[in-house]
């Protein structure tokens, strides 16, 4: 039980973790246009965080390793509404030790909903709302499943991001999800992204994201959803490349230095965007 | 813990949006030029761009400063006059200010019909007069005009055209490196064109890429159009139409009589030639796509006398895919006439031809208007089919925003904007720019 709890808390991260945020941040994605962004993901932990945010070494061999890919969509409707939707595949590898560990794999939640631009200053920086619907693609047995929550969901978003003075570029989300369950969970999150322009075709930006679960059920090792109730802080670094107007690529790495009921986790993502 | 989450999220959640909505409309404002004086007016109107609805009510929010220590009394008033300079509205209030204070009047001129109006804010007092001069426009998309178009206007262009295409253009594309950056590449243009006349212009073509759309550049009024180093998205083309820039060579005459070489002759007035070179630049980038000229994604702009050309342009030939202008010169010609006639001096263009009329009896405005109704852009708009944007600055003498709003209804396609810029003469504001730039890559669905 302890091992599926673990899976399960690995994947909540996980899949915080491999949401495309520095490919579409706040900005209206343009009437008519379309962004498409395919992406590969690695996230692998072998301790974790308990409840008092102390480490908790793993079992010897033990290793929870997560592989994803995800394929993002952006739609303009008009200059202020897009239309977004993200759907994940993933594919992970829970080591339990001693040569034992346990596959699963399968498309995760589709998420999919309506952005829009409240304001726009000066066609310089933008205030955005976004709300959106979560809705599993799995099979979850009495609410359970190692591909997810298995629970509708709803989240409202608000985004604002644009120039910096000078060069550069920010973008910071504040976003609320709830899922549709007795217990939840509630998430809070705050990413703060900035931007900044190495070359014309070359860019280094940095996240910084808050997360806060919150569920009426805090027992670690009861039973699956006794991990919904988590935080954690994640800084991460990428590194990104434009190949041509319609094609970039960008790849990061981030770690988690701190975080409640939570895995100390890290990994990293390969994103390409193309903008059709 | 979990309440106060949602408490602290949501109270950001209302503030930011309440906040920057509020920041929005101060923005807007504080674009305005400070100003200096005793007392200071601050009009702003309660539609950001001064464009109201004809069964609306006219809403100005006045802020009136006391720049001055002492207390101040007199009155302050506005006024309200047609484009022809007929009083429609005016009302005074008494004005009783202390020193270094400032108070707030809300000005409410009743609704009006369709049409641009003046409106004059003015304080008097004992030892300081002050006026402020703005322009509103109600429902401007419902503006008529009378055109004046020739019966045998289409005929007059075809023939323009055989005689041009006659011209053999002899291109000569030559690379300048000393102009040119590690980005892009800087060619000069030369070509030859109606009359057998050579005309210039600058192509700037981006290195990172085969294949981009054009920006065709066509000129103000004797202005010199330079390599275009700006644009990284487009290839940049300025074509110096003859008399401009570095198309001198025979017609190089001054701002005082460009507008004037062979007014008196239809057949040879200079602007004859003029449309016609836009028309050769538009050969040109056709039949260079080998330089990486997206021939399929032509867009022309000008501002001025260049928003004049560019409509011309796009009127005459479809290869033009998108139009974009400002302030298009010389539209509603009759009308300039009669909106210019009510300035207390006179400006450009009225004021060149009030003076060749005066200085030339046998000139009158009907042999004027002879020649001229072949040349307004305003007969041409019904041609233009494609895309268009145009920016008008709602203060502009040179184009009353009556001429412009005439021309703009008269254009025949539907996918057609305007933007006006309520504290603007004869220009766009910055953010017309780069809403323009937003509108081009919708309209050519580049990234």
């Amino acid at each position: 039980m302890k091992q599926t709890a673990t899976v399960a808390l690995c994947l909540l991260i996980f899949i915080v973790f491999s949401l495309p945020f520095k490919t579409y941040a706040g900005f209206p994605i343009g009437k008519y246009r379309d962004i498409v962004v395919p992406s590969f993901s690695y996230y692998s932990q072998t301790d974790r965080y308990d409840i008092n945010g102390n480490i908790v070494k793993g079992q010897p061999g033990a290793r929870f390793s997560s592989y994803s890919t995800s394929l993002f969509i952006g739609y303009g409707i008009t200059r202020r509404l897009d239309f977004i939707a993200s759907v994940p595949f993933l594919y992970q590898i829970n080591a339990l030790g001693k040569g034992n560990s346990i596959i699963n794999q399968g498309v995760g939640d589709l998420v999919a909903g309506l952005s829009y631009n409240l304001v726009n200053f000066n066609y310089k920086r933008f205030l955005s709302v976004q709300v959106s619907g979560v809705v599993p693609l799995y099979s979850s047995n009495n609410g359970t499943s190692p591909l997810g929550l298995g629970d509708y969901g709803s989240e409202i978003k608000l985004m604002y991001c644009g120039s910096m003075p000078g060069k550069g570029y920010f973008n910071t989300e504040l976003a609320y999800r709830r899922y549709f369950d007795y217990q939840g969970p509630d998430q809070f999150s705050f990413l703060v992204t900035y931007g900044y322009p190495v070359t014309k075709h070359n860019q280094i930006s940095i996240d910084l994201l808050l997360f806060r679960s919150f569920s009426d059920n805090k027992a670690f090792n009861s039973n699956v959803f006794a991990e919904r109730d988590y935080a954690f802080f994640k800084p991460q670094i990428n590194f990104g490349h434009q190949f041509s107007r319609r094609f970039s690529l960008f790849i990061g790495g981030f770690y988690v230095p701190y975080g409640i009921n939570t895995g100390v986790g890290y990994g990293g993502s390969l994103v390409a965007v193309f903008k059709l | 813990m979990k309440r106060k989450f949602y408490l602290i999220f949501f109270s950001i959640f209302i503030c930011v949006v309440c906040a920057s909505k509020t920041s929005a409309a101060i923005q807007q404002q504080e674009t305005e030029t400070a100003e200096t004086g005793d007392i200071i007016l601050k009009p702003s109107p309660q539609s950001k761009n001064a464009i109201f609805k004809s069964n609306q009510e006219v809403l100005y929010r006045l802020q009136v400063l006391n720049n001055t220590h002492d207390y101040k009394t007199g009155r302050i008033s506005y006024l309200v006059t047609t484009d022809e300079g007929k009083k429609v509205a005016a009302d005074t209030i008494h004005l009783a200010m202390h020193g270094r204070s400032s108070k707030e009047l809300t000005i409410k001129v009743p609704p009006k019909p369709t049409g641009f109006y003046r409106i004059n804010f003015m304080v008097n007092t004992a030892d300081y007069d002050d006026t402020v001069r703005k322009v509103f426009g109600i429902s401007p998309e419902n503006i008529t005009s009378q055109l004046h178009r020739p019966a045998d206007f289409d005929e007059f262009w075809k023939q323009s055209r055989v005689e041009l295409e006659k011209v053999l253009p002899k291109y000569r594309v030559l690379e300048h490196p000393e102009l040119s950056t590690s980005e892009k590449k800087v060619y000069s243009v030369e070509m030859y064109s109606y009359g057998n006349l050579l005309i210039r212009g600058w192509l700037v073509v981006p290195k990172d890429g085969k294949k981009f759309p054009v920006h065709y550049r066509v000129p103000g009024y004797v202005v010199s159009l330079k390599p275009n180093m700006d644009n990284d998205d487009f290839i940049a083309f300025d074509l110096n139409v003859r008399g401009n820039g570095n198309s001198k060579d025979v017609v190089n005459v001054g701002t005082d009589n460009y507008c004037l070489v062979n007014i008196e002759n239809k057949e040879k007035y200079i602007y004859r030639g003029v449309y016609m070179d836009c028309i050769r630049g538009l050969d040109f980038l056709c039949s260079h796509a080998n330089l990486g000229i997206d021939t399929s994604k032509i867009f022309v702009e000008g501002g001025s006398q260049g928003g004049a050309l560019a409509l011309v342009t796009a009127a005459l030939d479809s290869r033009v895919k998108v139009l974009t202008m400002q302030v298009p010169l010389y539209a509603d010609i009759h009308d300039d006439m009669n909106v210019s006639a009510s300035y207390d001096k006179q400006v450009f263009p009225f004021k060149i031809f009030r003076k060749y009329n005066s200085m030339h009896p046998g000139f009158t405005w009907d042999k004027f208007f002879q020649t001229f109704d072949y040349y307004d852009p305003q007969n041409f708009a019904q041609m233009v089919k494609c895309p268009v944007l145009m920016g008008i600055g709602l203060l502009d003498q040179f184009c009353p925003p009556r001429c412009s709003m005439a021309l703009f209804n008269h254009i025949s396609s539907t996918n057609k904007e305007f933007v006006c810029a309520p504290n603007s003469s004869h220009e766009v504001s910055f953010n017309y720019f780069l809403f323009q730039n937003l509108w081009l890559r919708e309209k050519f669905r580049i990234p």
